[in-house]
């Protein structure tokens, strides 16, 4: 085909990225909203390799090229990511659009990427020359920019096999179904022995990049909810510091307000 | 360097480039007008196909992306029983004006009975979310499909 490659291994799709130039072409729902004219695309879909779901003892690992109706459909998934999912646009675009290309597009709007902000996932990179697992957290490096380099694919998501259930998740658009997120937020807190085990929060479409603060989170971890009340004053202040909206929109404040309020709806959720 | 997909149960070729859009090729190469292209983002379902059984935005698929794959637009479902009912049905509760969406929304209507004989309202809903209609006000197109999904028994 012309301008165009389909490959139908890893193999093969790394050996063609590493000599053409070439865009890799996932779902292509970002792509074909304005696709450059001379554009060569490599058509991912057909790579098995990036297509499955599976757990093994350490994470649970989502192929890149999964689309967020495969996502939907399988029961491994964790409902929190599932949710995220389901409530991006219709089923026509879920059928195509992909985990893998809401996570390259480098945008702070994607809806699964803010899911794997929450849960610290980790990418699993790989070119010709081999390959690196990185925290999602350090692949954003600034607005539509990302740390992937011109001959990587990223490959699989893996998500630590903690557990996930209790979640809070909200996403606030314009237009519910079609919208792509205004605000959004997801947050894991899970409880053991009376005590605060682990809580992750992370918030979208607020800033450049997905905002995800282990640090401030820790306040509460080895907590009980009481101890936790004690703190949560310096907890949203620290939030409060924290999210530094977009500069230059009018939206700006809306959106920070909005933030905070789901903060304070998650905790208080959890009887913090 | 052509690209091989089977349209409407026959095998073609396209000299089409990879990076160009389903719509567009389907519309001019193919003749199949019944492929609406309202707004080329994704967001109004004129152009919707079904894909290896999947309903999708024909306009966000590069060419590229159906080699190998099962194509089928309107032109190639109008021939099928199931048509014939879902026909009847969306006639009987005038569930088409303009008719600009109609294409589209027959082939989420398959996509929703496809996976499930007996949805919901909401299940309905949810399936032609991404189908805009300006005309009708979508009460009598939900209707249309809970009838099909009655008359129709057995043939999804
Ligand atoms: C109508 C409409 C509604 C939408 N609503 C939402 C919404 O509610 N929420 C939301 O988050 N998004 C939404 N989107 C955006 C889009 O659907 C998602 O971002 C989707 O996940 C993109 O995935 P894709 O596979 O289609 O990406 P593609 O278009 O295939 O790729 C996107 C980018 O990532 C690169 N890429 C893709 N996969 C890989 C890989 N494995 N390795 C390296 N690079 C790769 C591509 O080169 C490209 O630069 C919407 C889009 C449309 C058209
Ligand atoms: S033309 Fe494809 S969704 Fe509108
Ligand atoms: S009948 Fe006119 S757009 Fe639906």
């Amino acid at each position: 085909m012309v301008n165009g490659y389909q490959a139908t291994s890893l193999k093969e799709a790394l050996k063609i990225l590493a000599k053409e130039s070439v865009t890799p072409y996932s779902g292509g729902t970002d792509l074909m909203i304005d696709p450059e004219e001379h554009a060569t695309f490599l058509f991912l879909a057909r790579i098995s390799e990036m297509k499955n779901i599976i757990e093994d003892t350490e994470y649970l690992r989502i192929g890149a090229a999964c689309t967020f109706t495969e996502i939907i459909e399988n029961e491994l998934v964790p409902e929190i990511l599932k949710e995220a999912a389901a409530q991006i646009a219709a089923p026509a675009i879920r059928n195509l659009a992909t985990i893998g290309g809401n996570i390259c597009n480098g945008s702070a709007k994607g809806d699964s990427a803010l899911i794997l902000f929450a849960t610290d996932a980790k990418l699993r990179l790989v070119s010709s020359r081999g390959e690196r697992v990185l925290p999602i957290a350090e692949f954003y490096l600034g607005r539509k920019k990302t740390a992937l380099k011109s001959d990587e694919l990223l490959v699989e998501i893996l998500i630590d096999r903690i557990n996930l259930s209790n979640y809070y998740y909200k996403k606030v658009g314009a237009r519910d179904a079609l919208a792509i997120s205004r605000v959004s937020f997801a947050a894991i807190l899970n409880v053991a022995d009376g005590k605060i085990v682990n809580c992750m929060t992370a918030f979208g479409a607020v800033s450049d990049i997905i905002i995800r603060r282990p640090d401030i989170d820790a306040m509460l971890v080895g907590k009980t909810t009481k101890e936790a009340k004690v703190v949560k004053k310096e907890y949203i202040a620290a939030y409060d510091q924290a999210i530094i909206p977009i500069k230059g929109r009018i939206s700006a404040e809306y959106r920070k307000a909005v933030c905070m309020n789901l903060l304070r709806d998650f905790l208080e959720s959890n009887g913090i | 360097m052509m690209i091989n997909f089977i349209l409407n149960g026959q095998k073609v070729v396209s000299t089409a480039k990879a990076n160009e859009r389903l719509l567009d090729i389907l519309r001019t190469e193919f003749a199949c007008t019944g492929v609406k292209c309202g707004c080329k983002e994704g967001e109004c379902g004129a152009c919707s196909v079904i894909i290896d059984g999947k309903l999708v935005n024909s306009c966000m698929v590069a060419m590229g992306y159906v080699e190998s794959c099962t194509v089928m637009t309107i032109e190639g479902y109008r021939k099928t029983e199931r048509f014939a009912v879902l026909d009847t049905s969306y006639a009987s509760v005038s569930a088409v004006q303009c008719g600009f969406c109609t294409p589209g929304m027959v082939l989420a209507s398959e996509c929703i009975l496809a996976k499930n004989p007996n949805p919901t309202e909401a299940e309905i809903r949810e399936g032609i979310s991404g189908n805009l209609c300006r005309c009708t006000g979508y009460n009598a197109i939900v209707q249309a499909i809970s009838i099909a999904a009655k008359e129709g028994k057995g043939l999804w």
